[in-house]
């Protein structure tokens, strides 16, 4: 096993990127069109959870309201295109800022708290986003039955109808996602997240502008959570408040711990585990919701850094956990 | 176990479950239902499925259809559009000749669009948004009725049983309440009747007092109010105080006991409900059999017309696949669309479709309230 895993870290990475990238492109093409759904689904739902990585992951900001930039994004595309007859893929960037500015505006006064402070906030505004929109606010976002009539995607003539079209549409995003997500992850601004994660104080001490860096996550992730929700709009064609529902946010929290906060490929297991393993298993009812509860108490107790953790915070939590041990003894 | 091998054992398992489940079994005809069985209308979901499961034990019991056995296939949605679309593309795949669902208009709409798209009959019991049948899917169908037939009904059951010639209509604003207002204006008008006054209350509002004293003053011989029961009960209540003399008459989002108790019953009686007959109200013998077996069945009354509506989904793919002995959704349809007249329903005879598939007639009753604080059956209806 380690003999074949030194061979492995020898071949050039980007070998098995492609290799990985050409399989995804393959892998729906034997399968029903239910099946490919899924996968749309599961392709989306890592976005979101890569998004989401970069606020609770990198940054170490609790955030269990992300749902509501998803439902944001799904319904500036809904929006535009019903009234404007704004082509979907256009209305991909707006989304994106749409996102980014409603990030800005709610996090920006509520930067300076902390931990669970923040996380009350942010589950806070999950929910007057939900209501807002099952108020039907200003009178257009359509009240609990929510927004349908959006028109197909139409790329070069094209109109992107069927499961698989969505599917690559989905995959195309996620591939930039992760070359974009990794790149931030050792940039100087990831490096920066990780630090507030890790020591605010210190990191501030060091010269870090911690509340612009920390605006910036925020942004960052909310935008790329509204560009998911339009994803969503152009398959779905129908939007609902069910999509800010708080449970949302909590799959794609529990997505991003369940495989390893911080940890790429941990999304890609928690995405798994959380969207497309109970979607599959859909003959088990509601054994379902149990698998996901049990997964989630026996997570934390055998193995809290997360099924694939980032390097980093498996050493971290491992000697957290050795300390626990040895400091008892010593105390005595 | 290596901890290391937890990734690689689910993505084992994934792989398994992906592929299993993908048999055909061409001997059945295979019929879809798509309802929530979890979530917010598990309570009417689940009620639908049993209401379906029975007529299909039925029919098998005396040979099935065409000599072959139905097999039901339920899929949950839980009322949610994404998984609406889910489990349409799985209803699909397995192969179903016709989908009985779902339950809300917002799920209805993904999933329309995939059974349009793989060319099945698609039969909605419940869901009356307008749009869904303004797309030109040739295979899609309602057996509920638009608003706006409440609203034809309102119309002539205030022009024809209570004689009236000026009316009020009052909403809340909410979609629902002002589309059914609005239409009953329009066939109000059309019939000869004077709305005297059209206005909405505010749902939010305790005291109506002022809007009501604006009704009397326009002298109305009926109102009628569109709205939720809490503020119909308020209303009522408190134009029995002022002592106005209006005779109210309530949509069905009123047909609830509530209403008599936020009014008092001296302020509520000799009101008027127009709504969907319950199904112990029915009058007709398919529909009395239809009720009797499904309590010796199960032991709990009809509880809800949207259950009877997807046994009655079930009845007319039943029906038009015997007539037209023909499992091809594509005769199904065409039958349904030019063929089908006075199809025994369970929910009163089926007239038939218009060319959007949206159910011709009406099945709207009055009801009223009674000394005792029941609603019953008002003697006089309107013609159909």
């Amino acid at each position: 096993m380690t003999a074949l895993r030194e061979r492995l870290q020898k071949v050039n990475p980007l070998w098995w990127q492609l290799g990985l990238l050409v399989l995804a492109i393959l892998f729906p093409l034997p399968l029903g069109d239910y099946h490919r759904s899924v996968l749309w689904r599961t392709g989306l739902y890592i976005i979101l959870g890569l998004s989401l990585n970069i606020i609770v992951g990198y940054a170490g900001l609790f955030q269990l309201g992300h749902a509501a930039f998803y439902a944001l994004g799904a319904y500036t595309t809904a929006l535009l295109n019903i009234h404007f007859g704004v082509p979907i893929l256009l209305t991909l960037p707006v989304a994106i800022l749409v996102g980014a500015v409603f990030g800005y505006l709610i996090t920006r006064p509520i930067l300076h708290l902390r931990g669970d402070y923040l996380c009350i906030v942010t589950i806070a505004f999950g929910e007057v986003v939900r209501l807002a929109l099952v108020n039907n606010i200003f009178g257009i976002t359509g009240g609990a039955n929510g927004l349908s009539g959006i028109e197909r995607p139409v790329l070069f003539g094209l109109v992107l109808r069927q499961p698989i079209y969505h599917y690559y549409l989905v995959l195309f995003f996620l591939v930039f996602t992760i070359f974009a997500v990794r790149r931030l992850e050792n940039s100087r601004l990831g490096r920066a997240w990780m630090y507030i994660r890790e020591d605010e104080v210190a990191a501030e001490a060091m010269g870090i502008d911690t509340v612009r860096v920390k605006l910036l996550a925020f942004i960052i992730g909310s935008g790329w959570a509204a560009l998911a929700g339009s994803l969503y709009a152009a398959k779905i064609t129908v939007v609902s408040p069910d999509q800010a529902k708080f449970l949302e946010s909590v799959i794609m929290f529990c997505i991003v711990v369940l495989g390893g906060t911080g940890s790429i490929p941990g999304v890609f297991v928690g995405t798994l585990g959380m969207v497309t393993l109970p979607e599959l298993s859909r003959a088990l009812k509601d054994w379902r919701d149990a698998w996901l509860g049990l997964a989630m108490v026996t997570m934390m107790i055998a193995r809290p850094e997360g099924l694939w953790p980032s390097r980093r915070i498996r050493m971290e939590i491992r000697a957290a956990k050795e300390e626990a041990s040895v400091a008892p003894a010593a105390g005595n | 176990m290596s901890r290391k091998f937890a990734p690689v054992l689910l993505v084992a398992i994934l792989l398994i479950s992906l592929f299993a489940g993908c048999k055909k079994e061409p001997e059945t005809i295979k019929i879809g239902l798509e309802v929530p069985l979890t979530g917010d209308y598990a309570y009417e979901g689940q009620g639908m499925e049993k209401a379906v499961r029975l007529l299909v034990e039925q029919v098998n019991e005396q040979g099935g259809l065409l000599g072959r056995q139905v097999e039901l296939i339920v899929e949950d949605d839980a009322g949610d559009p994404t998984q609406a679309a889910l489990v349409a593309q799985r209803l699909v795949d397995a192969g179903v000749v016709a989908v009985i669902g779902a339950y809300n208009s917002t799920a209805t709409e993904p999933a329309s669009e995939i059974y349009n798209e793989a060319g099945i009959l698609h039969i909605t019991p419940s869901s009356t948004a307008t749009r869904l049948t303004q797309k030109g899917f040739q295979r899609f169908f309602r057996v509920c009725f638009l608003d706006d037939r409440q609203g034809l009904f309102a119309a002539k059951f205030m022009k024809e049983v209570l004689g009236a010639q000026n009316i009020a209509i009052l909403h809340d604003n909410s979609t629902y309440a002002q589309g059914l207002a609005e239409h009953t204006k329009r066939y109000a008008e059309e019939m000869g009747l004077n709305v005297v006054f059209f206005d909405a209350i505010n749902p939010d509002d305790t005291d109506f007092t002022p809007i009501l004293t604006n009704i009397a003053s326009a002298a109305p011989d009926a109102v009628y109010f569109t709205g939720y029961h809490p503020q119909g009960g308020l209303l009522l209540k408190q134009s029995g105080e002022l002592g106005l003399d209006l005779q109210w008459v309530m949509g069905n989002a009123c047909n609830n006991p509530e209403l008599i108790q936020i009014a008092g019953l001296e302020n509520a009686v000799g009101t008027y409900v127009t709504t969907e007959p319950l199904p112990k109200d029915l009058d007709y013998p398919e529909a009395k059999e239809y009720v009797a077996a499904f309590e010796a069945k199960y032991g709990e009354p009809v509880a809800s017309v949207w259950w009877l509506m997807a046994a009655e989904a079930f009845n007319v793919i039943r029906y038009a696949i015997e007539q037209t002995e023909s499992t091809d959704p594509a005769v199904l349809a065409e039958f349904l669309h030019n063929e089908a007249k006075d199809i025994p329903g369970l929910t009163g005879p089926i007239l038939g479709w218009d060319e959007k598939g949206d159910r011709l007639g009406t099945i709207h009753v009055a009801y009223v309230i009674d000394e005792n604080g029941n609603f019953i059956l008002n003697p006089e209806q309107p013609s159909p």
